[in-house]
């Protein structure tokens, strides 16, 4: 997770990840966009890439970026494991409310 | 049924839950306005101000606090507010929204709950260490647990 927020605290690095959500780019055609050396582009992708939140596809001697969309897959995963377990909760609370007799009953 | 699928293609970053309680909705519903009740089911501290317009602010574990503002309150039947984390910029009160439901089914009560506007797929790119961080302490503290200090709420990055 440091990895992560470390990654993520650069603003040159969130508009890459901005640059390649929708479609793969190379490290030239992400330089272009910027006025800081291409170096340093890579310097930046190398630090996404090792918190994982781009994934590089090598084809010859070109390496093809794009961020990864595993992340909203473990944002809504975790959600809804959050809420899930809350309506349980729910559930057994205002049954118990509303039946405590066979609650009581089910617990002899 | 292509417009309901195209709706749902659009809307892709939403968690939808739904869940059938042996109680009458006004029952289910006082889970939702009652801060005592609801105390039972979510988080360990609420402050509420279930109408319109009204916050909301509840403490999830030691380490996280969810706020939000309700946007409708239609008694027994329908709850809308808005959710975010407390000292999280990634994820402000007003980032998503919380739909929820409430059925008359079977002689009990069908809760449907949808929580939508989920940070997209740049929002979680850039902020989904945020969400995680959150996220992951809700689920190691659990209720009333302590996860420890809050690195993020310290103003650490």
């Amino acid at each position: 997770m440091d990895a992560q927020l470390k990654a993520l605290a650069d603003p040159t690095r969130r508009t890459i990840l901005r640059l390649v959500r929708d479609e793969e780019r190379t490290v030239n055609e992400i330089a272009a966009e910027f006025a800081v050396s291409r170096p340093a582009i890579s310097q930046h992708l190398k630090v996404l890439s090792d918190a994982g939140l781009v994934t590089v596809r090598r084809e010859a001697t070109r390496r093809w970026y794009r961020s990864s969309p595993e992340r909203i897959d473990e944002v809504r995963q975790w959600l809804g494991d959050f809420w899930a377990h809350g309506l349980e909760e729910l559930k057994r609370a205002a049954e118990q409310e509303e039946w405590p007799e066979r609650a009581r009953r089910q617990r002899s | 049924m292509a417009g309901a699928r195209e709706a749902a293609a659009l809307v892709t970053d939403v968690v939808e839950l739904a869940i059938h309680i042996e109680a009458t909705p006004a029952t289910v519903f006082r889970y939702f306005v009652d801060p005592e009740r609801l105390v039972r089911w979510q988080g360990i501290e609420a402050d509420i101000e279930p109408e319109p317009g009204g916050r909301m602010r509840i403490r999830i574990n030691q380490g996280a606090v969810a706020l939000g503002e309700y946007l409708e309150v239609v008694p027994d039947e329908r709850l809308v507010f808005t959710w975010g984390w407390e000292g999280n910029d990634g994820v402000p009160p007003g980032s998503s929204t919380v739909e929820v439901t409430l059925t008359p089914e079977a002689g009990g009560t069908t809760v449907t709950l949808v929580h939508r506007d989920l940070p997209d797929a740049q929002a979680a790119t850039d902020h989904g260490a945020g969400w995680t961080h959150y996220l992951a302490r809700l689920q190691v503290a659990g209720p009333g647990g302590d996860p420890g200090p809050d690195a993020l709420a310290s103003g650490g990055s």
